[in-house]
């Protein structure tokens, strides 16, 4: 298999992710659009590892991985917060920081 | 010989601060003898330092303690020193003795001022610096004690301060006091300049040459003429010589003990010991001697003919201290400096019994210093009435009272300056200082006739001070007029007795006082002597030129009823006026300035500074305002731009490779 396959399902996942991102207003929808993003990247990470024989990659994998762990519990907790807060959850509801 | 002078300054320094700090809580009591302690304390420990003066011989009556080296710079060395000798001493003694009796006078006439600690810590401060001022050993120091006697002056002229009038007069003080501190600083640098350093002893004073006639001056002065002019503007400052005395009059602001000090044992004499002090520079410079005769013998007359028409009691006092100190500045250009701290030492008597005697009116009418109010008291405050008459008398120079003898030293110091070449404008002053002389016992009897004499001419005087209301059947307006009470009875007759007896150390026959100033002044000029021919014609006229100015005050103003009302004379308009000097002040210097503060303030601070600033903030808050839709709170917007960005930046990337 050429190296262009995994790149062309990558991008096509990091796509989806970003599209995700933007167009949801769920909180947590769009959480797991960004994770999609990450693996996407992930993806081709490992691609190139896999074909240039080198280590790099996996590196840079388990760091992409640990960060989104972390960023996910982060993440999450400040969701949790919001909605005991306002019993409600909408994106577009959140503008205080409006200029 | 003992030098007890660093406890002397220590002591008032003490009261000062002990009252200054804790006085807020302290009984009235306390603070009264803590205030009145440490000066009458101090005036002791100068009697000791006096007495034991006397007793060694004229050279060795010099000591120097040098506690410590105060500025070092480059070669110049100024150590921390007070310097004992006869001229100091003198001065303490009037400083602390005469202070001394103001403080006593001042527990009764501020009873009941809420303000009445921090008057007694002022009145202590004032010592101190008076006392610093006379006790340095050189320039420096004596500046040090100069500033301080021009603050301390500040703080009380300016006592009552919710009085706005009081305030600007304390401020017009410090103002014009600063014009001659600075004449002082200059001099100062001269003679650090001339001769690197400012030692009086052995720059000016030198206790090897006591004795001799004629000071023999280690140095030339290549500078004396500046020196001398510059130490006189500090001078004039100080004790209100024209064209600096504007401050004096308005200084009566102050209460009236404030304005005893002053004008008796502080303030006011530090010029005239200034230029006995320096006066080794002074006869270095007959230029500078001519100008401060000229100045002191126009300020003696202009002074006195303002005091023949104000009606203000203190102010003709005011103007009669003025007077005074131009016969000082007078007779010192003369070459009789001995003589000016003679005068200086007789004024003090009468003019703070004058001034407390004033007091006492004031106090008994309940505050009021207009005579067209007053008239008629003789009956009612028989001491007080005695006593003014003392202190007129003295001050009119009637034989054979203090007076008579200092103000005829001065005058026969200028006599013999003409007569030994000093040159016919000498002749002039003498002719001044006697016209003065008729003008002198002209306003000062004009003033005693106007308060003691005739009917009473003021309205109602209500209950006050500590004499309870009489109560109903009187219709006598003056029912509640009360003689003052033993606190400050007691220190206007002790000075009225030393207004009768203090001249008789300085007669032509015995100066004595002259004799014990010589070492210092080296007074090169003590008056005609009784030997010579002139001497019998200026004793004459002294005699008689204060009796006919009182002779004219009591046609005028004793046998028929006085009238002080407006005049269409434009000389007296001229006079009550004082000149017009204030108005020209006003118009040359006051409204020039406050004109250019204005411009800066409005012009300048409010159209450029504030106006370019403030638009300069309008604009950044403007562009601000406009960046600040871009911040629109969605979260999608935010990814969205960096994901635009992300992949501007490729664009980017690919395109330069």
């Amino acid at each position: 298999m050429q190296v262009s396959a995994y790149l062309i399902v990558s991008a096509l996942l990091f796509t989806i992710g970003a599209v995700g991102v933007l167009v949801r207003r769920n909180p947590l929808v769009m959480f797991m659009s960004i994770e999609l993003m990450l693996n996407a990247v992930n993806l081709s990470f490992m691609a190139f590892a896999h074909f240039l024989n080198s280590v790099d990659g996996w590196m840079f994998v388990f760091l992409v991985l640990t960060v989104a762990a972390a960023e996910v519990v982060v993440g999450l907790a400040i969701i949790v917060s919001i909605f005991r807060s306002r019993h409600e959850i909408d994106v577009d509801d959140l503008t205080m920081l409006k200029g | 010989m003992v030098n007890l002078t660093p406890f002397i300054l220590l002591l008032p320094l003490v009261g000062f601060a002990v009252l200054g700090l804790v006085g807020r809580v302290l009984p009235r009591a306390a603070i009264s003898l803590i205030g009145c302690g440490v000066v009458l304390a101090a005036f002791v420990l100068a009697v000791i330092d006096f007495f034991s003066m006397l007793g060694v011989a004229p050279e060795a009556r010099f000591s120097d303690v040098l506690p410590w080296t105060w500025v070092t710079s480059g070669s110049v060395t100024i150590p921390f020193g007070l310097l004992s000798d006869p001229l100091s001493a003198v001065m303490l003694l009037i400083v602390t003795g005469v202070g001394f009796l103001i403080h006593v006078y001042s527990i009764g006439y501020m009873e009941g001022d809420p303000g009445y600690w921090r008057f007694f810590s002022f009145l202590n401060l004032f010592i101190f610096a008076m006392a610093l001022l006379v006790a340095a050993d050189n320039f420096l120091m004596l500046l040090v004690g100069w500033g301080g006697v021009g603050l301390a002056s500040f703080l009380l002229i300016g006592f009552w301060y919710t009085r706005p009038s009081a305030v600007a007069a304390a401020r017009k003080a410090f103002v014009v006091n600063v014009i001659g501190d600075f004449g002082l600083l200059l001099a100062i640098f001269l003679i650090v300049k001339d001769f690197g350093t400012l030692q009086y002893i052995p720059l000016i004073v030198h206790p090897a040459s006591a004795g001799t006639a004629l000071p023999s001056l280690p140095l030339p002065f290549p500078d004396a003429t500046a020196i001398a002019l510059l130490l006189f503007v500090a001078a004039a400052a100080k004790s209100a010589q024209l064209p600096l005395h504007v401050w004096l009059p308005d200084a009566m602001e102050g209460p009236t003990p404030v304005s005893a000090l002053i004008h008796a044992a502080t303030m006011v004499t530090a010029g005239v010991y200034l230029v006995a002090r320096a006066s080794a520079i002074f006869t270095a410079s007959p230029t500078a001697l001519a100008i401060v005769g000229i100045i002191g013998g126009a300020t003696a007359f202009m002074a006195a003919t303002i005091a023949c028409v104000q009606t203000d009691i203190k102010r003709v006092l005011a103007y009669s201290t003025m007077s005074q100190l131009g016969y000082m500045f007078m007779g010192e250009a003369a070459g009789g400096f001995s003589g000016g701290i003679f005068h200086l030492t007789t004024h003090a008597y009468f003019k703070a019994l004058l001034f407390m005697a004033a007091g006492a009116v004031i106090h008994a009418l309940g505050g009021e210093q207009d005579m067209r109010k007053m008239g008629g008291l003789r009956g009612r405050l028989p001491q007080t009435f005695w006593l003014f008459v003392i202190g007129g008398l003295t001050l009119a120079a009637v034989f054979p009272l203090s007076g008579f003898w200092s103000k005829d030293g001065l005058l026969s110091a200028v006599l013999e300056k003409a007569q030994t070449g000093g040159g016919t404008g000498w002749y002039v002053l003498y002719a001044v200082g006697l016209f003065t002389a008729i003008l002198t016992g002209f306003y000062i009897f004009r003033l005693i006739f106007g308060i003691f004499f005739g009917r009473y001419r003021g309205g109602a005087i209500a209950a006050h001070g500590a004499a309870p209301a009489k109560r109903g059947g009187t219709r006598d307006p003056l029912a509640n007029v009360h003689e003052v009470g033993a606190a400050m009875m007691v220190p206007m007759v002790v000075l009225g007795i030393l207004s009768v007896i203090g001249g008789f150390y300085g007669t032509p026959w015995s100066d004595w006082i002259g004799q014990f100033l010589e070492p210092v002044t080296h007074t090169t000029n003590t008056g005609i002597a009784p030997g010579n021919g002139l001497f019998w014609l200026a004793f004459v006229l002294g005699l008689v030129t204060g009796p006919i100015g009182i002779a004219i005050a009591w046609a005028r103003y004793a046998q028929r009823e006085p009238r002080f009302g407006a005049s269409r004379n434009p000389l007296v308009i001229l006079l009550q006026h004082k000149y017009y000097i204030d108005e020209l002040y006003d118009a040359v210097i006051v409204v020039p300035i406050v004109s250019l503060g204005v411009f800066w303030r409005i012009g300048l601070e409010g159209g450029f500074f504030e106006g370019g600033s403030l638009g300069l903030g309008h604009l950044v808050g403007g562009i601000s305002r406009g960046l600040r839709r871009l911040q629109t709170g969605y979260a999608r917007n935010y990814a969205l731009a960096i994901l635009v960005g992300a992949a501007l930046l490729l664009v980017y990337y690919v395109i330069h490779p």
